[in-house]
């Protein structure tokens, strides 16, 4: 199985100006070491999802790179190693939710696999609405199925981007719960963009908080907690440590921007 | 029950009211009711058979080809890009040809057999076709795109597996409009001097000024028009497809600046004239009817009756203009108009609109000889047939397009207490813009079309009775320069109804000009 090689990601110089000037991402260096999990935390509109977009290869650097294990990540994209859910659960309203999942393994030339596919389903507690269209789904029950569709291709490469912004808060945990374990055997390295400073903490190793737009780090904290994370560790002191720590780089990081600070 | 009693009232009032002016006119302004029309039916069932289905016939295959071509059309854009913009210049020059002139040309080239007729028809639907066609392969949430590209696939991928099935329902739309139009197509075609078919009936009766075999005639064409859109759409509604937004936008292309756009316009224009030109030296057709470029060149500018030729044409242009452009005007006003009355008072939408979209089906043109036996040959007959060709798409297009609304925006709109009046002024007209537009672009050919049959069949004057006439006299020269004449004034219209969508949609709905 190419799945145990993990891929570590680095960005170097990492730059991009979009079209109309505006600089979403500005000579970012960042390594992201393979197999472990990261939450990229920042105000909204500072580039995370830009960020997210030139690691799969979606936009080109306006300068700087990105390298999968050393290779370009169009070029790994082609592997079929990298799975990205986006902010927006973009499931194809003519399929079944499970030829929706079933999809992301077709479209990375994987053999068909309807167990792995009817798990992930029921993992992401959609079990029963298999044979459902997209369009009789809620907003939230779309970005689970969209989840599951990125976790189909087993994929080294995992990127998130607020995958759980329509999810009810009792499901968002259970998933927190559920989902790590899933992602964690296969070595994958997965890079979680969120806005909940507690799901970055349940989720995620690491967390690099960003600034305003352009993004750059303002603050590198590891998640020293044990795998798995219960609903109830968000109540322990531990916990509690970490997400004040990760709330202050966040809004020392607004402070620091003399534009909002004015404000 | 209930539903079928909705849906024969209209059908059954039509018909009533029908009958009423028949025999309240009784014979004055030449009026077949539906009795008289069932009793010529009856008297003549096997003539009317034997017509229709050699139509049918001519129109399954235009059909077919048209639509093939449009697949075929569009692929080629799909796989090479940068094409485009040249594929859609040229394909709605093909669409602006005058049917009226290029089905005699047709004929001399193709005999008297049913070529004409099926290439007519394929002329008549490949457009309405590779246009929704585009619209919905483009038409892809930028998302489903990048799901496709990370997951390391590219453009073939994309194709089979999103695009694809995002544009049939598009697909179908566009071949709902087209069915129709390939039996208006295949008519025209034998118009213009077929041997059978419900197209020279119609020219004989007209002839005989027989007007219950008119009328019948008509209703025939109508009924087949109308149980064709229906057919597609029940298909359509089979395979569950959803309804496209709005279908008959073209591509929108970068716009660039002033020397891009025209740089396009030159490149398009010489593409044209290459076709053309080396279409009939390869094609090795006898210069006698086939027109090259430098023939026309020369008649308009060397030859010694050069004064006497660019007279007539531009007479006639101002004899058809004087007609189509009120027509015109007033069909998209009058369609527009009922669409957003019915919209502010829903209750007598249930009874109109089933009504709308069956005529809408019925080609106006074969109609043609029944208006102006009923209006008369002066000004007020061509303009309101030209105004019918233009009210229904438009009618029907708006009436969707205000349907398109936003319903989120109206909630909040309607939760501040909004009456009818504000809604459609702040969100259902900006909503309905778009598919207005449309219809207006189309409506331009469709215009100089009813113009061009009228003028032809019953009032002798304008651009329709010159190609006629120079047709009847083997005067090709003076025939394609009419053909060159309607099709640049019609490409040209279509521009400028495109340039003034541009600027209004910037204004009232910026959201749709971007992309
Ligand atoms: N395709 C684009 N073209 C122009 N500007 C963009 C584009 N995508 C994002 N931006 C801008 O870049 C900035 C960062 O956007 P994004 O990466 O989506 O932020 P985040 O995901 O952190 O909310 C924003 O100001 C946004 O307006
Ligand atoms: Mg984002």
């Amino acid at each position: 199985m190419p799945d145990s090689a993990s891929l570590s990601i680095t960005c170097a110089g990492l730059t991009k100006i979009h079209d109309n000037g505006v600089a979403a991402v500005d000579a970012l260096d960042l390594r992201f070491e393979a197999g472990r999990t990261t939450a990229l935390i920042g105000p909204s509109g500072c580039g995370k999802s830009t960020l997210l977009r030139l690691v799969a290869g979606l936009d080109r650097p306006t300068t700087g790179t990105v390298g999968i294990a050393g290779l370009p990540p169009v070029q790994q994209a082609r592997r079929g190693v990298i799975s990205m859910a986006f902010q927006d659960p973009s499931l194809l309203p003519w399929l079944t939710l499970r030829k929706n999942v079933a999809l992301a393994r077709k479209l990375a030339r994987q053999p068909a696999d309807p167990r792995l596919v009817d798990e992930l389903i029921a993992l992401v507690g959609l079990e029963g609405f298999q044979e459902t269209r997209p369009a009789a789904l809620s907003g939230g029950m779309r970005q689970r199925a969209a989840i599951a569709r990125a976790l189909a291709t087993r994929p080294q490469v995992l990127l998130l981007d607020e995958p759980f912004g329509a999810v009810d808060e009792l499901t968002r945990r259970q998933l927190a719960r559920d989902l790590p374990p899933l992602w964690q055997p296969l070595g994958t390295t997965t890079l979680l963009v969120t806005h909940s400073v507690d799901e970055a903490v349940l989720l995620a190793d690491r967390i690099v908080v960003l600034s305003p737009r352009p993004a750059r780090v303002v603050a590198d904290l590891p998640v020293p907690l044990p795998h798995p994370r219960l609903p109830q560790l968000t109540e322990t002191p531990a916990f509690r440590r970490i997400a004040a720590r990760a709330l202050q780089a966040l809004a020392q990081g607004v402070g620091d921007n003399p534009a909002l600070a004015a404000q | 029950m209930t539903a079928l009693a909705r849906r024969a009232g209209p059908v059954l009032l039509l018909l009533l009211l029908w009958q009423l002016a028949a025999t309240a006119t009784g014979g004055q302004f030449l009026l077949a009711g539906p009795a008289e029309v069932a009793a010529w039916l009856s008297d003549n069932p096997g003539l009317v058979g034997r017509a229709l289905s050699v139509t049918l016939a001519s129109a399954a295959w235009g059909f077919l080809a048209g639509n093939l071509a449009a697949i075929l059309l569009v692929a080629a854009a799909m796989l090479w890009p940068p094409v485009l913009g040249l594929l859609t210049g040229l394909a709605l020059i093909v669409f602006c040809l005058p049917l009226i002139a290029t089905g005699p040309i047709l004929r001399v080239m193709m005999g008297p057999g049913d070529g004409p007729q099926v290439v007519l028809a394929a002329l008549a639907v490949y457009y309405t076709t590779l246009i929704p066609l585009l619209a919905g392969l483009r038409a892809v949430p930028s998302a489903w795109i990048d799901l496709v590209a990370c997951l390391g696939r590219g453009h073939l991928a994309q194709l089979v597996h999103v695009r694809a099935r995002a544009a049939l329902p598009y697909l179908v739309a566009g071949m709902q409009i087209a069915a129709p139009a390939a039996f208006l197509g295949a008519m025209v075609g034998e118009f213009t001097g077929a041997e059978r078919g419900m197209g020279v009936l119609t020219v004989r009766f007209i002839r005989d000024l027989n007007t219950a075999a008119l009328w019948s005639l008509a209703s025939i064409a109508a009924l087949v028009s109308i149980a064709v859109y229906l057919g597609v759409g029940a298909a359509g509604r089979f395979l569950r497809l959803e309804r496209p937004p709005v279908i008959l936008a073209p591509p929108r292309l970068p716009q660039g600046s002033a020397g891009r756009r025209l740089g396009r316009a030159v490149l398009l224009a010489g593409a044209t004239l290459v076709l053309w030109w080396g279409g009939m030296e390869a094609l090795g057709l006898n210069p006698f009817f086939a027109k090259r470029p430098p023939d026309l060149f020369a008649a308009l500018f060397l030859a010694p009756d050069a004064g006497a030729t660019w007279q007539a044409l531009l007479q006639a242009a101002a004899q058809t203009a004087v007609f189509v452009l009120p027509g015109y005007l007033a069909g998209l006003a009058l369609g527009t108009g009922l669409a957003v009355a019915l919209s502010l008072v829903p209750a007598l939408s249930g009874l109109v609109t089933p009504l709308a979209i069956a005529l809408r089906s019925v080609p106006v043109v074969t109609t043609a000889p029944l208006v102006v036996l009923l209006l008369g040959q002066g000004a007020l007959g061509t303009i309101a047939l030209v105004a019918l060709m233009v009210f229904f798409p438009t009618f029907v297009a708006c009436q969707h397009g205000l349907q398109q609304a936003p319903g989120q925006i109206l909630d909040i709109l309607r939760s501040h207490g909004a009456g009818r009046v504000p809604q459609m002024r702040h969100v259902r007209l900006p909503a309905m813009l778009p598919a207005f537009f449309a219809s207006a672009r189309m409506g331009v050919p469709a215009a100089i079309l009813a113009v061009t049959v009228v003028e032809w069949l019953a009032t002798g004057r304008g651009l329709g009775n010159l190609m006629t006439l120079s047709a009847s006299l083997s005067d090709y020269t003076m025939l394609w320069l009419t053909v060159v004449l309607v099709t640049l004034a019609s490409v040209l219209c279509h521009g400028g109804v495109a340039w003034i969508e541009r600027r209004v949609l910037r204004l009232y709905a910026p959201e749709q000009v971007e992309g």
